[in-house]
């Protein structure tokens, strides 16, 4: 049974565009077009605003957690082309870093798994991707990738961290040779995957299947298995799931999840990757899982006036 | 593939406008957010929508006070379960099943009767609704439960089925001891307007020994029908039924049970009940007559009692195969096409039916939360009855279910901790679900971090352990708790990070002149190697506390060589020798010619590294410094030469 069990009233002025809980669900981030970032402590059923942040001058399109080993960091992303890095000292939230690299709106912002350091990459409307890694004493420094995709770039998405080869006994301090990857989509209707090689950044592939823009991609978290999956979602109504079952990471394959009637703007997966989570032009938010290698809706979320009614969970056969 | 055609379930969320907005949402751990938004997402003119997250969870009955006690509870009996010997074979092992079964149900049981207590005790009426359905609820899965423990734990064989079942009905179906006892403490008994409603209920449980008792009251208090009583009471003692531990086999059962039907019989169509409609109804009951059996619907309120009623008296020796038919057949006659089937009746059919993949995907899709489902199909499982090919979700049937549970349990503050050990039970992906599941644990204090690391750490989950060590170590380097960190990061075995604290301590020694946290220092041990500078703290401190004991030439010998070994940073060079200062300027020779030199030299490497610029730049106190180094190391070299030359020549 899904039900409510929160209401947060954020007081934002204006469409709200981003909201994303922290590492512990403990804190929720909230992003708007009335230019601020509202962080609140949501511990145990409450609402406390701890923090309103204004510096962006334009709507603020996304909001991502940094992993707590690093602080209370959040990065924000807007359409005043700007990145900003906020951070908690000593209990007040600061500006620590704004990255004013791009061109035009940056879409998308995305922090690297732990492992790889302190690194996010953003997705602007420019075409390039930025990475900006932060390497001790307030300084960071800026890998550009430049024209990542005609057009422009709506979101980008981290690999989980995969050491190859043993990942048993790595002798204390020296840090594992990570293959970090990450995937980004387009307005070229496109998925690429990036490899770092030799500090630099390459187009690894090109995934094609989209007729229209991406709208979104998320790299699943890794179980264990040695598969990679991704899913997109696309202006064109279609979300895929790629999968690529060798380590070399050459050939990915996808399957439709479904075609829905309008746009599809967002796709998230689980902690434990097993649901997939769509947001779309058909105002709802579906919840898919796999079975036997079908994509089987299992829940529907949608909004409308009246009273909460949930019926209980079941699963349906993919037409 | 088999599936059942349920639309997905649909749930509205209030407040959002579903015209002209759309809807966005994110993961959180254990919840989802939900909010309104608009797409494509565009600088339009204002157009402010509902400023609301929504927080919706789907299991929500984790956090149900009255529930936890469930949870515990069953937690005990899983892991007894998993550990439970193997070896036992045949009897022993069922027997030790049927057992595990008969825990789990009292746990349901009395998670049902703390709930009825709350229902009854508040005054709020949606609380006391709340409480009353979940009883509802309890009861209906230790009834479908008990059902399933008849059939597939205690896999009961004919004869012995059918008193396993009357038991069943007994239990749970239909309360008729309130009747009893208000018919039994009337003056009139057999005048009570339910007198016979009660005798019927007594024969329809095959309770005879209670029927017959009632039927007594009647026969006392009315002469003219006593006749009649005797003979039915008699025809009820005679009723054959099998009891547990009677020898006698099914065939000998079967043929007394004949008889005896062939009795009830001739005194039906004697007519010697005819005067009488409720004896005569009673024995065309004995005789297994449907239709009489039907009429009294109301006093059996459910198929299934019916079913078993009808075995009673028309197939006491039926085997397990058998029940199908009977389960069908009973639930179309009882509802009579006026009703149609609930969930709960699905899943009690579906085990008569002995489709126990049925049962559990019914109860999964009827039931709000895993528990249920989890736990029985563990059971079934640890039975041998689950078949291994690939079900729904990739994973088996029985991980799949588990796993839901578990990661269910991980969204509460307290009870993730019994998730852990439902996925140390889960072969295939319970490693890797608690690697991330465990992660999200939020590390409050102190000692809610030692508690999960210290499940990592008897796990070998290196990675978590690491992760879990340097977020703590962060966190109290920013509340300033060096020690702590410190300890933190040496657990991480973080070499980096050992390094960063060190050099704050060293930074603070300078600055307060003394050092912080001197009791991890001291006792750091081989630990001290996991970075150098922690090595050079660790040696530091050790000089310190030697002058303090001063025992001079060993604290000589180790501050020299930090420098010559390079264990000191260049950086604290200078701190060294001033702390050497002391050392010259004792009116015992301590440092030997050869260590003066050795020293000279370190002071000379120092001020010679320095650049021409950094060499106009350095302020007075610092040219003073050195001088007064030179001095004090001229003066004591002139010292040690005088000693050691008079030494050697006498």
């Amino acid at each position: 049974m899904v039900s409510v069990i929160n209401t947060v009233d954020t007081s934002h002025e204006d469409m709200i565009h981003d909201a994303q809980m922290d590492y512990y669900g403990t804190r929720l981030a909230t992003c708007s077009s009335d230019r601020s970032v509202k962080i609140f402590d949501v511990r145990n059923g409450g609402q406390i605003l701890i923090a309103d942040l204004r510096g962006h001058e334009g709507p603020v399109w996304q909001v991502a957690w940094a992993h707590p080993m690093y602080g209370n960091i959040l990065a924000s992303c807007s359409y005043d082309r700007k990145v900003i890095v906020w951070k908690e000292e000593n209990g007040t939230w600061e500006k620590t870093y704004e990255y004013t690299g791009h061109d035009s709106s940056v879409n998308s912002v995305c922090w690297a798994p732990h492992d790889y350091g302190l690194i996010l990459a953003c997705g602007s409307s420019d075409g390039a991707i930025s990475l900006l890694s932060y390497t001790g004493d307030g300084q960071w420094e800026i890998k550009k990738i430049s024209n990542a995709h005609t057009i422009g770039c709506n979101a980008v998405s981290w690999a989980p961290a995969v050491v190859p080869g043993s990942l048993i006994d790595q002798p204390s301090g020296q840090k594992p040779n990570y293959i970090k990857r990450f995937a980004s989509g387009g307005c070229d209707n496109l998925i690429k995957i990036w490899k770092e090689e030799d500090a630099q950044w390459k187009e690894e592939q090109k995934l094609e299947a989209h007729s229209d823009w991406v709208r979104d991609v998320a790299w699943a978290p890794s179980i264990g298995l040695p598969t990679s999956t991704i899913a997109s979602c696309s202006q064109d109504g279609r979300v895929f799931i790629w999968t690529c079952d060798d380590a070399s990471g050459n050939s990915w394959s996808p399957k439709l999840l479904h075609k829905f009637i309008d746009v599809v703007w967002h796709v998230s997966w689980s902690i434990t990757a097993n649901i997939l989570a769509v947001s779309g032009g058909d105002n709802k938010v579906t919840l898919w899982k796999e079975s036997d290698g079908l994509w089987v809706c299992i829940s529907d979320v949608n909004k409308g006036q009246g009273a909460v009614s949930a019926i209980t969970e079941g699963q349906q056969n993919e037409q | 593939m088999e599936e059942l055609d349920v639309e997905p379930p649909l749930t509205l969320i209030p407040g959002v406008d579903s015209k002209s907005k759309q809807m966005c949402f994110a993961w959180a751990p254990g919840e989802m957010l939900v909010y309104e938004t608009l797409f494509p997402k565009e600088c339009a003119e204002k157009r402010p929508g509902c400023p609301n997250i929504f927080i919706v969870r789907k299991d929500k009955d984790v956090y149900s006070q009255t529930l936890r006690k469930l949870f515990s509870e069953s937690h005990g009996i899983f892991v007894g379960l998993q550990r439970s010997e193997e070896e036992l074979g045949g009897k022993s092992r069922k027997a030790q099943l049927v057992r595990v079964s008969k825990n789990y149900r009292s746990v349901i049981r009395a998670c049902m009767e703390e709930m009825h207590q709350l229902a009854i005790s508040t005054r709020d009426p949606e609380l006391q609704c709340q409480h009353s359905t979940q009883v509802c609820i309890l009861s209906a899965m230790e009834l479908i439960w008990n059902l399933c423990e008849i059939l597939f734990v205690e896999v009961a064989p004919a004869g012995h089925l059918l008193l396993h079942l009357l038991d069943w009905v007994r239990l749970h179906v239909c309360d008729v001891d309130s009747m009893v006892c208000e018919v039994l403490s009337s003056e009139n008994p057999s005048k009570h307007k339910d007198f016979w409603n009660a005798v019927d209920i007594f024969v329809l449980q095959g309770r005879m020994d209670d029927a017959r008792h009632l039927l007594s009251k009647e026969a006392s208090a009315n002469p003219t029908s006593m006749g009649m009583c005797k003979i039915l009471d008699d025809l009820m003692k005679k009723m054959p039924i099998l009891s547990i531990g009677n020898t006698q086999t099914l065939t000998e059962m079967e043929l007394k049970w004949q008889h005896w039907h062939e009795e009830c019989q001739r005194y039906l169509q004697d007519g010697t009940f005819s005067s009488n409609l409720h004896m005569e109804s009673i024995c065309k009951i004995l005789l297994g007559d449907e239709n009489a059996i039907l009429e009294k619907k109301e006093l059996m309120t459910t198929w299934y009692h019916f079913l078993v009623t009808r075995l009673v008296y028309s197939h006491p020796t039926v085997k397990p195969v058998e029940l199908r038919f009977y389960a069908q057949s009973s639930l179309d006659l009882f509802l009579g096409g006026e009703s149609s089937s609930e969930p709960l009746d699905s899943i009690l059919m579906a085990a008569f039916e002995f489709e126990i993949h049925q049962v559990i995907k019914e109860c999964s899709i009827a039931l709000s939360n895993w528990w249920f489902v989890a736990h029985l199909t563990d059971l079934l499982d640890h039975c041998k009855l689950l078949q291994s090919h690939n079900l729904y979700f990739g994973s088996n049937m029985r991980e799949f279910l588990l796993l839901e549970y578990a990661s269910g349990l991980f969204s509460h503050h307290s009870l993730w901790q019994l998730g852990v050990d439902y996925f140390d039970h889960c072969p295939e992906y319970g490693k890797v679900y608690l690697e991330l599941h465990i992660e999200r644990i939020p590390l409050n204090t102190e000692q809610k971090a030692l508690k999960v690391l210290r499940i990592c750490e008897q796990r070998q989950m290196h990675e978590q352990v690491r992760s879990i060590c340097k977020i703590m170590a962060m966190k109290a380097v920013r509340n300033n708790r060096l020690g702590s960190a410190l300890s933190w990061s040496i657990r991480a075995k973080d070499a980096a990070f050992a390094t960063l604290i060190s050099d704050r301590f060293l930074k603070d020694y300078c600055e307060r002149g003394s050092f912080s946290d001197l009791d991890l220092i001291d006792n750091l041990g081989p630990s001290m190697l996991l970075s150098d500078r922690l090595t050079f703290l660790g040696k530091y401190r050790e000089f310190h506390r030697l002058y303090g004991e001063k025992r001079f030439s060993e604290a000589a010998k180790l501050l020299l060589m930090l420098m010559t070994a390079h264990i000191a940073p260049c950086s604290f060079w200078m701190t060294l020798l001033t702390d050497a200062l002391p050392l010259l300027e004792q009116k015992e020779v301590i440092f030997s010619a050869e260590q003066t030199y050795e020293l000279m030299r370190c002071l000379e490497d120092l001020t010679a590294g320095k650049t021409d610029n950094q060499k106009l730049q350095v302020d007075d106190v610092e040219t003073t410094k050195v001088e007064i180094l030179r001095l004090a190391l001229a003066r004591n070299l002139a010292r040690a030469i005088v000693k050691e030359g008079t030494l050697e020549g006498s």
